[in-house]
């Protein structure tokens, strides 16, 4: 009679340390509780149309008309009407190649590329070209996949070089580490993060110490520049996401940035409905705001995005419409 | 002579002293109370005004982050009864009363 295998899939009984799953990269250890507590905000009214060529192929034209603040030394936030069009372009063939463009009428320019060299590895690269001196930037990435690990390199203008591993270490939790080295701010730091999760919730967690600019590709795009984590000197950043049931999650999130003495706490919800989509987050700087998708029709969708600054005064509504899958 | 007896009584002030509505006036418990009525009224200013700015902002965030969530759980609700209204309609029971 053969032995039973080890991949035993009783819940709590033994782990099967040699079968675990691959755990998610180290850049979107956060994703669920970015996706409910950082949704995409904005200000004024803005259009999106997408038009697929092909099944592969697509165009992308958006509008956006609204004031845009100016980073200012006092206090007072000063804020100028601007309006711009962006037209872009997306290129994807599913499992192998990504490429994306986009390109604004200020003259700023972003570009990725994801591509699968092999089953476990694959080149990520992303750039974004403005008109202004030394404010370009751009990253290339290498991410190798193992059977229950990933790592990644990284290397970017400005002499910024970074690696980070993360490893699955029981069936529900995985243990990462990052370095990096910024050349241009001759700085460097270490990170390091958890995460634990279940079918109900996800706990994660994510220590650093002098963090410069790590780009995260996956987010913050509307802002015209890739999202890049520019926490200053130590931060500590932990999460929880509780998916109360399939329509609604709730999120918190706490950042302690040990060296500024800086704390802030906020919460979000999730509501995922079958014809609107609702996020709303409280924070303990004086900010709540809420953001909706509703679906008038097929491939139409209304958006309304709302964000109160009680602490500074500052309020910001915004409408629009996307069209298109 | 006659004058001595009748000065201590006097309500208006005549001569050196105050008289007798000045002098209660000026004594030491009216002045008390005066303060804290003037204490008491500066309190309530501003616990007015921070009643009202805290009212103010639970308010605004109350409408920013509750009234849709409301709007849309109540048009949720309304297309479930009307889905399964249509269907008990057409002859099949609801599949949350399915048996078998």
């Amino acid at each position: 009679m053969a032995q039973p295998a080890p991949t035993d899939t009783k819940l709590d009984e033994k782990v099967d340390y040699f079968n675990l799953p691959c755990p998610i990269p180290f850049e979107e250890l956060h994703r669920e509780a970015m996706m409910s507590l950082k949704p995409d905000l904005f200000e004024g009214m803005r259009f999106d149309f997408t038009k697929m060529l092909n099944q592969k192929f697509s165009l992308n034209h958006s509008v956006l008309m609204g004031p845009t603040e100016i980073p200012s030394q006092s206090t007072e936030t000063i804020k100028i009407p601007t309006a711009n069009y962006e037209f872009g372009a997306t290129f994807i063939d599913h499992p192998r190649l990504l490429l994306w463009g986009r390109i604004l009428t200020d003259g700023r320019l972003n570009a990725r590329v994801k591509c699968d060299v092999s089953e476990n590895l694959t080149f990520k690269a992303n750039a974004q070209l403005t008109n202004e001196p030394h404010m370009s930037h751009g990253m290339v990435n290498f991410d190798y996949k193992g059977k229950d690990y990933r790592t990644q390199f990284q290397l970017g203008n400005g002499a910024l070089l970074g690696a980070s591993y993360i490893q699955s270490v029981t069936r529900n939790l995985s243990l990462g580490g990052e370095v990096f080295w910024a050349g241009q701010h001759r700085k460097s730091g270490v990170g390091y993060a958890a995460r634990y999760n279940t079918d109900k919730w996800i706990y994660t967690s994510h220590g650093s110490n002098i963090s410069c600019a790590t780009c995260n590709p996956s987010g913050g795009i509307r802002n015209g520049f890739s999202h890049t984590q520019v926490a200053s000197t130590g931060m500590v950043l932990a999460s929880y996401v509780q998916k109360v049931s399939e329509k609604v999650s709730l999120a918190s999130e706490l950042m302690c940035n040990y060296l500024s003495r800086d704390v802030t706490a906020s919460f979000g919800y999730d509501y995922i409905l079958r014809q609107c989509r609702l996020r709303g987050k409280i924070d303990s700087n004086g900010c709540c705001a809420a953001f909706l998708e509703e679906r008038l029709n097929m491939g139409l969708n209304f958006i309304l995005s709302a964000e109160l600054d009680h602490k500074k005064k500052d309020y910001k509504f915004g409408f629009g419409l996307t069209v298109g899958e | 002579m006659a004058n001595h007896g009748k000065k201590r009584f006097s309500i208006t002030a005549a001569g050196d002293e105050p008289g007798v509505l000045s002098r209660v006036s000026q004594s030491p418990a009216v002045r008390r109370t005066k303060q804290a009525a003037s204490d008491a009224a500066f309190v309530a200013k501003k616990l007015l005004r921070s009643t009202g700015k805290a009212a103010w902002i639970a308010g605004t965030t109350f409408l920013v982050l509750v009234v849709p969530l409301v709007v849309a759980m109540d048009r949720e609700q309304q297309i479930n009864e009307l889905e399964s209204h249509q269907a008990s309609i057409l002859g099949t029971p609801p599949p949350a009363l399915q048996k078998s």
